[in-house]
């Protein structure tokens, strides 16, 4: 047992804090929101940057082209990365790419993956349906056997990031005679194939996501990953991907921090207020509780242990938080505090206002959080099904 | 960065999970929870297994360990909830050993032997912790008066804070001396708990002003300690329970909204169980600060009324019967989070400094 951060760890911190400083401008944090965290011009140089550190692929093994360092680098890079909302990698990098390290053919890697690490490919993952969501396994788009390919009808929703991505990583039932988990297959289909229609959806919190639609639309042989009808485990491989930065803490203490700087400036007299700086103390408990459950379980993954019932717990917790912890805060900020951030007098960028909108995805997204609930009964203790 | 315990530490904690397991019904506890006295017996035969001199020098004939392991001896003991002053000797012999000014190993190596027994003694009728009236005269006479004294009559000493001539510090006092006297509570804890009145008696200083910080400290973390045992076995004994209690048709485990309750309980438990090592932890090289100590005791003392209230609302009218044990560890577990500074007191002391950025890493 020893708590303690090793200085390996911590001088890797710094080193991301540097970094994040030298490229963390306006006009980059301006071209981030216009396009949803797609890259555009000063991302890509970003992204350059980002590749050259080897930041990106650090943890995987080296045989997938990485450099075999512990996940707990990975943890380090997310938490640094998360306080200053610095895009380090959407689910392309997170995802899409180790699930083609893992599974692609020969010819699926050469095709995609430099594309990937210099920023030119990017995917929207196509796994939702609008009768498919937390039971994702139900999905009904589906790909005929065709000369050469597969043939794909069907409909997708929140397909997010889909008019600012070259693919989509499409779930897609190959095989209608299967059970449902067996019938799968993961497509990879070009954002701009005859039959692709995208069609946008606006989000409460200002994000914009995507329907798509395909009629018709044909995917060839090389695209489909192997194994066919084999798409459920690369799917649930791909989820593990994220696992061990799944819930930061550190975006949720700048939630606090932002607050504190702004009372701080413009509001001495409510920090002064013993009622406020007790509201602010028990956010700091519950910020150390979310960080226990967080570290846990990064650790246990970093061990190379497969504990779903700690990734779990992570997740609840870190969304949970999201909520309570903006919700709280915009109380005490005051009617300043609900301010969006298209208003130049919006605290931060509206920053906590928007996280507070944008918590509801956290909770019911990635695994809806009764189904966790349910995961850490049954697999961490034990409770019959 | 490993917050798991290393292969000595499992080995004693399983050691003393087995041997109470084995060698203490829960009838024992019961009994003695009754009369509100300590288990002499069971004191003495952990003075021969050696455990408690755990984090004691191997001079005195310690076990030369630190507070980690010292926090499993706590933990193990709230885990079967027996009346004995574990955290209480726990903390006055890592004062006495670490932070006294002078050479205190005759005290210690009686310690070890079970021989003495040293509890601490510093709360007052204010209820503030803060607040210390106990007074040492120049003669070395202690006047005053100190409440909710864990274990105040099992022990042979008592550890006190009071003012003297050098300012305050800690002082070792004879419960056997002449003038000392007790007047038994009766808490939600069934621990045995006095009001102690000192009236002219000999009081030797240990050790300083700085030393009261740090022995409310490691009290309050050994209180966090005993309130993580509690819900742990709270959670322990509703999933058992619950896997066998059936109701239309299946087992009580099975529905949804069970679940989700165990998993609150169960999510209070791994964040309480990360947070209290890795106080201990911190402190055995002096890393954790009183906030530290104050954080983690705050965020306990709010969890355990959560779980073990879920635990009973799990297990229904049975739950709330004495025979079952589900209760000890309600009791226990409320009695500790009012120990050494509650939520709302320890929340009070982080208030003063919220300006700070909070720790992610
Ligand atoms: C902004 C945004 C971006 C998204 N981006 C993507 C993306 O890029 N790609 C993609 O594929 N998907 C994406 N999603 C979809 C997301 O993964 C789904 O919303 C999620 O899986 C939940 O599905 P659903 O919305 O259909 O809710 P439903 O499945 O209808 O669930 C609604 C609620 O019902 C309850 N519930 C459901 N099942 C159970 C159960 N078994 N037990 C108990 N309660 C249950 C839960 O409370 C749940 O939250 C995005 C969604 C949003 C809002």
């Amino acid at each position: 047992m020893d708590y303690r951060w090793p200085d390996e760890y911590l001088a890797f911190r710094d080193e991301v804090e540097s970094f994040i400083h030298e490229w963390r401008t306006p006009e980059l944090l301006a071209e981030q929101r216009e396009l949803e965290g797609a890259p555009g011009p000063l991302s890509r140089k970003y992204y350059e940057a980002l590749q050259k550190k080897g930041w990106m692929r650090m943890c995987w093994a080296k045989e997938m082209g990485g450099d075999g360092r512990d996940p707990l680098y990975q943890f380090i890079l997310v938490e640094t990365m998360e306080y200053w909302r610095m895009p380090y990698g959407n689910l392309t990098f997170t995802s899409v790419a180790p699930s083609i390290a893992q599974y692609g053919t020969e010819g699926q890697k050469a095709a995609y993956l430099p594309g990937i690490w210099n920023g030119e490919l990017t995917f929207a993952i196509g796994y939702s349906e609008p009768n498919a969501g937390t039971d994702l396994a139900s999905l009904r788009t589906k790909g005929e056997k065709v000369d050469g390919g597969w043939k794909v009808n069907g409909q997708k929703i929140w397909t997010s990031l889909a008019a600012h991505s070259t693919h989509i990583w499409l779930a897609t039932r190959t095989d209608p005679d299967a059970k449902k988990h067996q019938g799968i297959s993961v497509l990879i289909v070009k954002t701009d194939s005859p039959g692709v229609t995208i069609r946008p959806l606006q989000t409460v919190s200002g994000l914009k996501t995507y329907e798509t639609f395909y009629d018709d639309v044909f995917v060839p042989d090389e695209d489909v990953l192997p194994p066919l009808h084999g798409g459920w485990s690369i799917i649930m491989h791909a989820l593990n991907h994220e696992r061990v930065g799944l819930s930061p803490t550190s975006n949720l203490a700048r939630n606090y921090d932002v607050l504190v700087e702004y009372l701080q400036k413009n509001a001495p007299h409510k920090l002064a207020d013993p009622v406020v700086r007790n509201r602010l103390a028990e956010l700091r408990v519950e910020l150390q509780r979310h960080r226990a459950l967080a570290i846990r379980n990064a650790v246990t993954i970093a061990r190379g242990a497969i504990k779903p019932g700690e990734a779990s717990m992570a997740k609840i917790s870190g969304s949970e938080l999201r909520y309570r912890i903006t919700t709280l805060a915009m109380d005490i900020a005051g009617r300043a505090g609900g301010l969006a951030r298209d208003d130049a007098r919006s605290i931060e960028g509206g920053l906590i206002q928007n996280n507070y909108l944008a918590s509801p995805i956290l909770r019911f997204g990635g695994g809806t959080n009764e189904v966790q609930r349910s995961i850490i009964a049954t697999r961490h203790l034990g409770m019959t099904r | 960065m490993n917050p798991d315990l290393s292969e000595t530490q499992s080995l004693l904690q399983t050691t003393m999970r087995q041997y109470l397991e084995t060698e203490i019904p829960f009838d024992r506890v019961r009994e003695h929870e009754e009369k509100r006295v300590a288990d002499a017996e069971l004191w003495k035969a952990m003075a021969g297994q050696g455990w408690l001199g755990i984090p004691l020098p191997e001079t005195v004939g310690g076990g030369g360990a630190g507070l980690v392991e010292a926090g499993i001896f706590v933990h193990e003991l709230a885990r079967r909830a027996v009346v004995v002053p574990g955290a209480e000797v726990m903390t006055a012999a890592v004062m006495l050993a670490r932070h006294a000014d002078g050479d205190e190993s005759e005290i210690l190596a009686a310690l070890v032997d079970g021989n003495a027994i040293v509890v601490p003694a510093h709360l007052e009728a204010a209820d503030d912790l803060e607040k210390v009236d106990a007074a040492v005269d120049a003669e070395g006479r202690l006047a005053g008066a100190k409440h909710y004294v864990d274990y105040a009559d099992f022990a042979t000493h008592h550890l006190v804070t009071a003012r003297g001539t050098e300012g305050l510090g800690l002082y070792l006092v004879e419960r056997s001396a002449p003038g000392v006297s007790t007047e038994a509570l009766r808490s939600t804890g069934r621990t045995p708990q006095a009001i102690v009145t000192y009236r002219d008696v000999p009081a030797r200083r240990v050790a300083g002003e700085a030393a009261v910080g740090q022995l409310i400290d490691l009290a309050r973390t050994f209180a966090s300690t005993q309130i993580l045992a509690c819900m742990e076995v709270s959670l322990e004994q509703t999933v058992a329970y619950t896997n066998v209690r059936v109701q239309f048709g299946q087992p009580l485990a099975a529905f949804q909204a069970v679940q989700h309750h165990a998993a609150n309980m169960c999510m209070h438990v791994e964040s309480s169980r990360f947070l209290v090592y890795e106080l201990l932890d911190a402190l055995e090289d002096g890393r954790a600060s009183s906030d530290d100590a104050a954080l983690v005791k705050a965020s306990l003392s709010r969890a355990v009324p959560e779980v073990t209230m879920l635990g009973h609302q799990l297990h229904g009218g049975q739950g709330l019967i004495e025979e079952n044990d589900l209760y000890f560890f309600t009791i226990r577990g409320k009695d500790r989070a009012l120990a050494w500074g509650s939520a709302e007191e320890c929340l009070a002391i982080l208030a003063r400094d919220v300006e700070t950025p909070p720790r992610w890493l």
